[in-house]
């Protein structure tokens, strides 16, 4: 089908979007990369009735690394992240982005995109959940900026508020000896996960110093399993410890029943890729070179 | 009918597709690329529960917007049409199939009203306001309980049965009275899947006041069947109905059913004053509402095997589910008897089919249609009973397959079996994927705790059917046979210009068409030109045409080639008058001024552009003998088939039967219980094999299919009819991501039903289905589980390895062991 009649204005600037957001009120919506907004919209499930449209804003899609972080701009496409060498120093990073639907979803869909929506299936909020992750807001007065736990509020709902956008996303590089992987089950590649892990940890010898795991798909918001993360946490790392915090996430992850599988069969998965992303991040900490790819039906 | 000479010897040869040229170069004519002067468009509006009386529709406000020129709503419909011819007898013929939900809406998305607007944005604003009262009703979406007649779909026929008849042969009573063992099968169910064409259903319906005549352009794949209902439907000649088609974006027998959609399309032109409308359905309608494949649930089987595991006799009650109207149906109750006793030799069986409507999108023949679910059942039977007994699969199959010397085979309910070879494909099949290698790895790794199965399946296309099985779910039904139609002919300036009563949609008919008349003429395929699609002014088709249930190689092609048969006769008869010679003498080729006839003796020669031009435009040059020579030849094959006995349901149905052997390795996966392939090998044979990368191409398109439908693709509703995929999110259809690297391989057992020793294939028998079903119960037996659906992903082996919920061999199955 095609979507509903809507007027669409080119922001030339962050601060011109922000205005247009403002003066065009709560039936104006931003198009980033598109790649859930145009369906929705062709599905007249969402009709707005302004479309302001950052794609034309110069200078707003980078990738760089500064003082300890790597930064990112709103516009930057998974495509870009997944080629990108400064964005590959921290792995997990790669691997969602190379792992985000097919090519042309790749292509045009936008890390900013994808934060704001806050879809509960996303995958960047997952992953960049276990990295320590903010997110600069812009209102066109004034900059702010949010832990991403923080920012992501409940399904589809951000701290951002009507007029505000993602300025940027600052991501800390994380220590030496850390490492990280990201592995969702996925029934074909362009459709949303039916439950993903990303597992960031830091080992020292045969000791995991600090771990951070977040599930996708499997709750409102990525899910922190606590328990999982002590499970880990200066724990020696060994087929018991793996599978008890494999075991925790389970118990913490809360799915639905729905097309992608049953409430029961999620939990099982989310136990599978847990134990799989955390060894592979136990190896990538130890500086071995891991690929890792998404499961497949 | 083998040992015709084959000068060039093209056929069999591996030219490449006369079509890719056009279709890579993004310059492949579909629907969509027709935009006709004043074109308006048409939206449907469709019914979002799956049963509800339709208690008002309000079209004004939609009628309102600018830009709309007209709606459609059922009951005006009604007044204007008579019912959609039914396929079935009394007493669902006496139902009321029209484009639209008349007095109720049967499934969800069916259409209630249609806006018809200068823009197709404008239809699908103006779709949005039409308001429709809806008293809703209980639906039922499962083909048992529709038996129950608790909720009737059709008041009219008082019932949701459809058909029920008993297919019984041989000496029941006996054979389970001297059975060794009897294996009970409590319950098998083949699910509901579709295809998943590239291109939609799309349709330009003109309805021209100044001629009464209906133009359609359109991607129906089988237009001389639709015509029949349209031109019934609409009160119309059918000789005014022009039917066109071009390049078409897969079809799979899906498209065989677009006709109510054709007829919307046809009275909205007419009522927007003769303007042409155009209907391009969208991806989400297409899912929900075009059409699905038939779902099929066995219950209460009972096999009866001997000592050695050989089968001889089976029981079993079947229920087909058709959706809300039969359209095709009841075809299907007897289409899967083409294939009765699948590759094997038992002689007794007794199958108790029915069919029922349910509340749920309308089934359409999808490939590998109503044979597919039948196969799947007997593959299911082979290795329940194989399991039980502690025989490998690949030797229970061995004791019971139909035996090389045994062919031409007469299968008990009268079908002839016309060649075959099932263990040498096995052997090939075991060869290609190192059978005794994977069995040492499979049991290496059950030391390990890895679930591996290798499954092995057995398939049967069945190709030309006789459309006199239609007698056996309706003796009145006034079909019998099979025909296809060809011209070929030298044009006025003498080019060789082919045209086939079938419409194409990947199949490569440009390709093997010219490949066949290049033999006859000895001359080049790219000498011959072959009409693109259908197109009932060419005046070829016949009551048959179209493409579909595998039979181009043979009915195709055999049309093509008595045509230029008959055109190189006459041409003979032209050459040995215009060279003075005997026909003996004359030999056909190419030479200086292309293709042409010479003198064996001296070398003389006549262009074809001579033999046109002292036929159409210098005639005077002739005598009065060859005035009945036109160069224009028509000829119509007709399968050599006889009415089968109706009260016995007995006689040949199809023509030829390809076979197919698939084998997969499959792991289930431990942690998320999702079945990898680890490797698959199909062997295909299809008899004589026209052209090699045409028939590989389609094994691997059938084979995606197949596995697609197996792990990935089904049509779910939920418990009130609701279609909970609807989208591709939700479908996942397979892709390149999901596809193992398939090993492939064939053997020729030649037909000899057709001129050339091929069969009809394309469809594949949906070998995937039974081999992955084959494998993941090979993987889990030892588990106690029995693969009991179609369709298996991670979710549902979950539910069958760890909740244990379902497929568990001791709730389903039983052994009996009398001596």
């Amino acid at each position: 089908m095609y979507p509903r009649a809507f007027h669409y204005h080119r922001a030339s600037s962050l601060r011109e979007a922000t205005e247009m957001l403002s003066q065009l009120g709560e039936e104006a919506k931003l198009l980033a990369g598109g790649q859930s907004l145009i369906p929705l919209m062709k599905l007249r499930f969402a009709n707005p009735a302004h479309l302001v449209d950052l794609n034309f804003i110069q200078g707003i899609s980078y990738i760089k690394q500064e003082n300890g972080a790597i930064h990112i701009g709103p516009l930057t496409r998974h495509a870009e992240i997944q080629d990108s060498a400064a964005a590959a120093k921290i792995t997990i990073l790669h691997d969602c982005a190379a792992g985000i639907a097919d090519v042309q979803v790749r292509n045009r869909g936008t890390i900013g995109g994808s934060l704001a929506e806050a879809d509960p299936s996303g995958d960047w909020a997952t992953v960049l959940m276990t990295l320590t992750t903010d997110v600069h807001c812009f209102d066109g007065k004034r900059k702010r900026s949010i832990p991403l736990r923080d920012f992501v509020k409940d399904a589809y709902t951000t701290a951002l508020s009507h007029d505000e956008l993602v300025s940027e996303i600052s991501i800390q590089l994380p220590p030496k000896g850390s490492g990280g992987a990201y592995i969702a089950f996925k029934r074909a590649a362009p459709v949303y996960p039916t439950a993903s892990a990303a597992v960031q940890l830091t080992v020292e010898g045969d000791t995991c110093k600090e771990a951070s795991i977040a599930l996708g798909c499997v709750g409102l918001t990525p899910v922190r399993p606590s328990e999982a993360e002590s499970a880990l946490r200066g724990q020696r790392l060994s087929e018991k410890t793996i599978a008890a915090a494999a075991e925790a996430a389970r118990t913490a992850c809360d799915p639905q029943s729905d097309m992608r599988g049953s409430a029961e069969y999620k939990r099982e998965v989310v136990g599978a890729l847990v134990k799989r992303a955390v060894e592979a991040a136990v190896r990538r900490a130890r500086g071995e070179q891991v690929e890792v790819s998404h499961l497949y039906a | 009918m083998n040992g015709e000479p084959q000068p060039g010897g093209w056929v069999g040869r591996e030219l490449p597709r006369k079509e890719d040229n056009r279709l890579l170069r993004g310059r492949g004519k579909f629907v969509d690329d027709i935009r006709l002067r004043d074109m308006l468009y048409l939206r449907f509006v469709r019914s979002p529960y799956a049963h509800a009386k339709v208690v008002r529709v309000d079209v004004s406000a939609a009628e309102a917007v600018p830009g709309v020129v007209c709606t459609l709503t059922g009951p005006e419909v009604a007044q204007q049409t008579q019912p959609f011819i039914e396929i079935g007898p009394d007493p669902f013929a006496r139902i009321k199939d029209y484009p639209f939900a008349v007095s109720k809406a049967r499934y969800q998305g069916e259409p209630v009203a249609a806006v018809i607007a200068t823009s197709p944005h404008i239809a699908d604003d103006a779709a949005e306001l039409v308001q429709v009262e809806y008293e809703g009703l209980d639906a039922v979406v499962d083909a048992e309980h529709a038996l129950e007649d608790k909720v009737l779909l059709h008041e009219d026929a008082g019932t949701n049965r459809v058909w029920r008849g008993v297919f019984e042969y041989g000496d029941m009573e006996k054979a389970f009275r001297e059975a060794a063992h009897i294996v009970s099968i409590d319950h098998l169910h083949f699910h509901r899947f579709s295809s998943t064409p590239l291109e939609n259903n799309a349709v330009i319906a003109h309805w021209d006041a100044k001629d009464e005549h209906i133009y359609y352009w359109c991607n129906n794949s089988f237009p001389s069947f639709a015509i029949q209902f349209l031109a019934a439907h609409l009160g119309i000649p059918i000789d005014r109905i022009r039917v066109q088609t071009f390049d078409i974006g897969g079809s799979f027998g899906i498209k065989i059913t677009s006709y109510p959609q054709m007829a919307a399309c046809a009275l909205a032109s007419k009522k927007a004053g003769g303007r042409p409308v155009k209907w391009i359905e969208t991806r989400s309608e297409h899912n929900i509402s075009s059409a699905h494949g038939n779902e099929r649930t066995f219950r209460d089987t009972r096999v009866a095997l001997d000592r050695n595991g050989v089968i001889t006799g089976i029981a079993s009650r079947h229920i087909d589910d058709c959706g809300a109207y039969p359209r095709y149906e009841p075809l299907g109750c007897v289409i899967w008897a083409q294939v009765f006793p699948g590759v094997y030799r038992f002689k007794n069986a007794r199958i108790d089919f029915s069919q029922a409507v349910t509340n749920k999108c309308p089934v359409g023949p999808n490939r590998g249609y109503s044979r597919m679910q039948h196969l799947w059942f007997l593959e299911r039977v082979i290795d329940i009973c194989a399991h039980e007994l502690g025989i490998p699969g690949d030797e229970m199959r061995l004791r019971n397959y139909i035996r090389p010397e045994e062919f031409p085979y007469t299968t008990p309910n009268g079908c002839v079996y016309d060649s075959g070879n099932y263990p040498k494909m096995l052997r090939v099949a075991k060869d290609r994927i190192g059978w005794d290698d994977w069995k040492r790895k499979q049991a290496a790794a059950r030391q390990d705790g890895r679930l591996i199965g290798i499954g092995i399946g057995t398939t049967l296309d069945s190709g030309t059917n006789n459309f006199g099985q239609s007698q056996i779910v309706n003796p009145h039904a006034p079909f019998s046979g099979n025909s296809q139609g060809a011209n070929c002919k030298l044009d006025i300036y003498g080019e060789v210009v082919v045209a086939v009563g079938s419409c194409p949609q990947g199949q490569g008919h440009e390709t093997t068409a010219a490949q066949v008349v290049a033999d006859v003429l000895n001359i080049h395929p790219d000498m011959i030109t072959v009409r693109t699609g259908f197109d009932t002014e060419r005046n070829v088709h016949t009551g048959a045409s179209g493409t579909y249930a595998s039979q181009f190689a043979v009915s195709g092609l055999s049309a093509v080639h008595g045509a230029a048969q008959k055109l190189k006769t006459e041409m003979k008869r032209l050459g040995a008058f215009l060279l003075e010679t005997s026909e003996k003498n004359l030999e056909f080729g190419a030479g200086q001024q292309g293709p042409e006839i010479r003198r064996k003796d001296n070398g003389q020669a006549v262009n074809y552009w001579r033999l046109a031009n002292v036929v159409n435009v210098n005639s005077a040059v002739l005598p009065a003998e060859l005035y009945d020579v036109t160069l224009n030849c028509r000829y119509v094959w007709r399968a050599p088939f006889k009415v089968p006995d109706k009260e016995k349901k007995y006689g040949n149905l199809t023509l030829t039967y390809a076979s197919q052997l698939h084998i997969a390795v499959v792991e289930i996966d431990r942690g998320i219980f999702v079945p990898r392939i680890l490797d698959y090998v199909a062997v295909d044979d299809c008899g004589k094999v026209i052209n090699p990368p045409i028939v590989e191409g389609q094994v691997y398109g059938a084979t995606a299919h197949g596995i697609g439908a197996a792990l990935m693709e089904s049509c779910v509703y939920d418990s009130v009819g609701n279609m909970l995929t609807a989208t591709f999110s939700d479908y996942t259809p397979i892709t390149s991501m999901n596809m193992p690297a398939v090993k492939y391989a064939h053997i020729e057992t030649p037909s000899p039903h057709s001129y050339s020793g091929a069969k009809g294939m394309g469809e594949g028998g949906a070998a995937p289905v039974h081999t992955i079903s084959a494998a993941l119960q090979d993987a889990l037996f030892a588990s106690g589980i029995i693969i009991q659906d179609s369709f298996n992903n991670g979710d549902s082996l979950y539910r069958a390895m760890v909740s244990k919920e379902i497929c568990q061999a001791d709730r389903l199955v039983k052994l009996e062991k009398r001596f």
